[in-house]
């Protein structure tokens, strides 16, 4: 890594003789400072923890911060105390026990730091959660130890998979009558494929479930005190010696392949602690192992050796390799290096308003962040200075100074959008490629009453900015306020939060789809736009032809010969045309895919202008449309469905229904993902069919693929439609 | 898309005694690691999605995408070797007429293949004429892999296209000098060809025909970029 000491040649090249001592020093400090950073760094753990609604992932959070001192009283999920588990921040949260928003905590537990991001447990807020899973190093992967892995365990542990997340698993609810953890390891290694080996086992099960025995240092852990934060290393009681040494077995067996020093060791029979500890750091790093601890965390059960396990076998922030992409290399993408002196960069992960204010939460990936800094944003270049830098709990925070590679913290007061990249300015490195899809759904919000309008307002301002795929805009015929994005459940998502978060109750109009418009054929126009009511005139005549553009884009080409059309007139033409594109002459909808090609014209030395020109565009526009056979496009999804492969079946016939043309199906395990091009209007609702065709076992994404043309006998339909609603829309307006 | 047929590699199938391979037959491609066994696959594939036949190609080794996108190339090759002016109507007929089975993980087996099939003329009405198998295992799968894909064909009258790799050191052949390691399980093939890469190119040269003694010694040049027929030797 080259980090920078220039600084300091600098200062033995300036810098007289006698101050050779003094420099020294100085050079021996900053080496020091970095060396510490750099040694701070490694004792960095930014976690997520992800689970199935109902497996206690509010519960485990809140103990971890009961045990490292964050908080000084434990409140339970869905306040029994009225109080609410600590890091639900956001009311919709609290009243369901769930955590849509992804806060970030930070405590300390032996000399690491942990930064928890909590992040969603629904799969559906898929910005939300690609943005957490992509700032997180490793995870916590919690199980149930009655309900076992669950459809949603398979789907989080399926994203963690894609984003090479590291993880630990802990199977809670071991003190729950039906608690199984031996079952629910099978169900790892057999539903998640994943090559999962106990590091403890229970010290009894359901009402008896008391301790665990850690198979590593053979000693049986006993959680005593009120909740449950001493820690009592025993001796293994004599019932469970047996079980202890046969799973003892099984474990080295298993974490042997990654480290040849522990199987030497083993056939030696000097095995250490370390020895078992580095091999199963090595193989949890490298995704191939996934170390089973197990407990309670409501009965304060084996909270404290997760700890132990996410300092000891995740990775710091300098094992991950992050990229980058460099928008002076055409978004080439760069690695991103864990030295506090390269040039900074950092994504704004989340956004949160505060009594205090808006806060940025960062993670930073590169180069260090202090107090009075200047940022920019690669964006929208805008340069702006850290005035607070703070550490996040939950609701409350700690100021700090500097933030180094790998820390988390949070800014305030700063405009900017959520998954922003700062920079210091030297470089010009985004996080995410700056290509953002346009909205292809929308649909109408008309707020209940005066103060749910204000609070709308405010709750919009926000979404636009946490995430660039939503949009909304007021339609200017009907008044109503419209918003869009990316798919049904994207918006319904924002009209719940609305509602939740803003108080600002909505009534939401049916989805529209995005169609175009889009020309099939050549046609010709030579229209003239004459007016002549006293005064200056208006005169100009342009001639020419439309026709599909190859590139599907707008193009306009200048013909014209011999100043048929004065030059200066020209721009005017393709604004006139251009006017046009926003509304077709069919059904309203923007027309795309034309080619303008103007060959002739005239114009009059006195009553030529600009504007008459614009007009004569229009109005050769109106003239040439309807003979260049117009026809309705419609969105097209690319849609991507995972589910297990006994309803590979299912799913197919589903898809085909919805007028969607499958592409392929890939299985792997017991998994198949079968990918097809859908009509967006075609999947209304399908969240809901997919998950009662497949017992809710289907994961299913789909992003926008294209427009393509809708059959004739369907485009007659939507255009019927769209008629009496504009005609209903017209007269609502009376 | 007629023109197509001229540079196919199917050509060499003129000089087959009966014209073809024909439905409910097994035909091989064997070939060395790296001669271009998937790219003539998928050229055999697009003669015949691009007479309007409906095609299963099975991948055993990569995704879907990235099958998805050696036929975009391949077919970019075809645009440009054969002069055609607008690739879109080649493009529409790929996309309904083809689809992509992968397999991935050493999970295929003759009862996913067939649960799979069954699937898709049931529920999507996707009546494939041919069968495309890349990157099968032929040892491990052994006669019974053979005997199952071999009633498969004959279920859904299918014509089944499989490549299978030999290799550069194993030189068994067996008494009708079919090589390695189609030679175990010869009865199973209708049409073996084989591709050899030379310096001027690649030649196929058909090795079993039918059940024909007299076999053509033709042989039929392949451009190496292309996999389309250049010339005949």
């Amino acid at each position: 890594m080259g980090f920078a000491h220039v600084n300091i040649i600098l200062c033995f090249s300036l810098c007289p003789c006698n101050m050779m001592t003094l420099i020294s020093f100085r050079k021996d400090l900053i080496l020091n400072t970095w060396n510490w950073i750099v040694e701070e760094i490694k004792k960095i753990r930014n976690i997520g923890i992800s689970a199935h609604i109902d497996s206690g992932k509010t519960t485990l959070t809140e103990r971890i911060l009961y045990y490292t001192k964050r908080i000084s009283t434990i409140h339970e999920v869905k306040g029994k105390d009225g109080v609410g588990a600590t890091m639900d921040s956001m009311e919709l949260e609290k009243e369901r026990g769930i955590t849509i928003s992804s806060a970030a905590t930070h405590c300390e537990w032996k000399g690491h730091k942990i930064n928890i991001i909590d992040t969603p447990g629904h799969v559906d807020f898929t910005i939300e959660v690609e943005r957490t899973l992509r700032v997180m190093d490793g995870a916590i992967l919690i199980l149930c130890a009655v309900g076992g892995v669950q459809s949603q365990s398979v789907t989080v542990d399926r994203q963690m998979k894609r984003y090479k997340v590291p993880r630990i698993a802990f199977i809670n609810k071991c003190d729950r009558s039906g608690a199984n953890p031996y079952r629910v390891k099978d169900q790892l290694s057999q539903n998640l494929k994943h090559n999962a080996a106990f590091l403890q086992i229970p010290i009894g099960l359901e009402g008896r479930h008391r301790g665990v025995v850690d198979l590593i240092s053979m000693k049986a852990n006993l959680f005593e005190g009120p909740n449950g934060e001493n820690v009592r290393f025993t001796e293994i009681p004599d019932e469970f010696m047996d079980e202890a040494e046969a799973k003892r077995e099984e474990l080295l067996d298993k974490v042997s392949m990654f480290s040849d020093e522990l199987t030497e060791a083993i056939l030696e029979e000097r095995v250490t602690e370390d020895l078992i500890h580095d091999a199963i750091r090595a193989g949890t790093l490298s995704g191939q192992l996934t170390p089973v601890l197990m407990g309670s965390a409501y009965k304060n059960v084996g909270v404290q050796p997760v700890l132990d396990a996410v300092n000891r076998y995740l990775p710091a922030p300098d094992e991950v390799k992050n990229v980058a992409l460099d928008l002076d290399l055409e978004e080439e993408e760069v690695p991103l290096y864990s030295d506090p002196e390269m040039p900074t960069v950092a994504l704004a992960f989340k956004l949160e308003v505060t009594p205090y204010g808006q806060l940025t939460y960062l993670r930073v990936y590169q180069g260090s962040i202090t107090k009075g800094d200047s940022l920019v944003i690669t964006g929208s270049r805008k340069r702006i200075k850290v005035g607070r830098l703070v550490r996040m709990h939950a609701d409350q925070m700690e100021e700090i100074k500097t933030a180094h590679p790998g820390d988390i913290v949070a800014i305030f007061g700063v405009e900017c959008y959520s998954g922003d990249t700062f920079t210091d300015g030297r470089i010009r490195y985004n996080m995410s490629s700056m290509f953002i899809p346009k909205p292809v759904i929308s649909f109408a919000v008309t707020p209940e009453d005066a103060k749910a309008e204000k609070n709308m307002s405010k709750a919009l301002s926000r979404f636009v900015r946490e995430d660039p795929t939503f949009k909304y805009h007021v339609d200017h015929e009907s008044s109503e306020t419209i918003i869009s994005g990316m798919g049904e459940l994207h918006l319904e998502v924002y009209v719940e939060r609305m509602k939740r978060e803003f108080n600002a109750a909505v009534t939401t109009g049916l989805p529209q789809v995005a169609y175009r418009e889009s020309i099939t054929s050549k046609a010709s126009f030579d229209y003239i736009h004459k007016k002549q009511t006293g005064g200056a005139g208006q005169y100009g005549r342009v001639a020419g032809f439309l026709e599909p553009s190859p590139t599907g884009d707008y193009e306009f080409v200048n013909e014209v010969k011999g100043g048929a059309i004065p030059t200066e007139f020209l721009p005017a033409v393709d604004k006139g045309f251009q006017s046009c594109l926003e509304k077709g002459l069919m059904t309203g909808f923007p027309v795309v895919g034309m080619k303008v090609t103007v060959n002739d014209g005239r114009a009059h030395s006195v009553d030529s202008s600009e504007k008459a020109f614009t007009f004569a565009a229009i109005g050769a526009f109106k003239q040439a449309y309807s003979k260049a056979k117009p026809v309705l496009l419609e969105p097209v999804m690319r849609v991507s469905v995972e589910c297990p492969t006994e309803f590979q079946g299912n799913v197919m016939s589903f898809l085909n229904q919805r007028r969607g043309l499958i592409t392929s199906s890939a299985e792997e395990g017991t998994f198949s993902t079968i990918e097809a091009e859908v009509p967006l209007g075609e999947m209304f609702g399908c969240a809901t069919t997919l998950r009662s065709l497949t017992q809710g076992k289907a994961e299913f994404a789909m992003e926008f693929s294209k427009y393509a043309k809708i059959p004739t006998a369907l485009a007659e339909d939507i255009k019927k439609q769209l008629r009496t609603k504009s005609i209903k829309g017209a007269k609502a307006n009376e | 898309m007629s023109d197509f047929s001229t540079v196919s590699p199917l050509k060499i199938l003129d000089h087959s005694v009966q014209r073809g391979l024909g439905a409910g037959n097994l035909g091989v491609l064997v070939a060395r690691a790296g001669v271009g066994k998937t790219a003539c696959l998928i050229q055999i594939a697009l003669d015949k999605i691009l007479r309007n036949e409906k095609l299963v190609h099975v991948s055993l080794e990569e995704g879907p995408e990235k099958v998805i996108s050696y036929y975009r190339v391949l077919l970019g090759e075809q645009t440009k070797s054969l002069n055609r002016a607008d690739e879109s109507e080649a493009h529409a007929l790929v996309e309904a007429n083809r689809m992509i089975l992968a397999f991935m993980n050493q999970s295929f087996d003759i009862k996913r293949l067939l649960a799979n099939l069954k699937n898709l003329r049931e529920s999507l009405q996707f009546q494939a004429r041919s069968l495309i198998i890349d990157g099968l295992d032929f040892k491990s799968g052994g006669k019974p892999l053979f005997q199952g894909l071999k009633e498969i064909a004959a279920e859904f009258q299918l014509e089944v296209w499989l490549s299978a790799l030999s290799h550069r050191h194993i030189n068994d052949v067996n008494e009708r000098g079919v090589p390695y390691p189609c030679h175990e399980f010869e009865e199973f093939f209708s049409i073996i060809i084989q591709l050899q890469p030379q310096a001027e190119g690649v030649f196929l040269r058909l090795l079993k025909d039918h059940d024909s003694t007299e076999i053509s010694k033709t042989l039929i040049r392949l451009d190496p970029n292309t996999f389309l027929v250049s010339e005949k030797t």
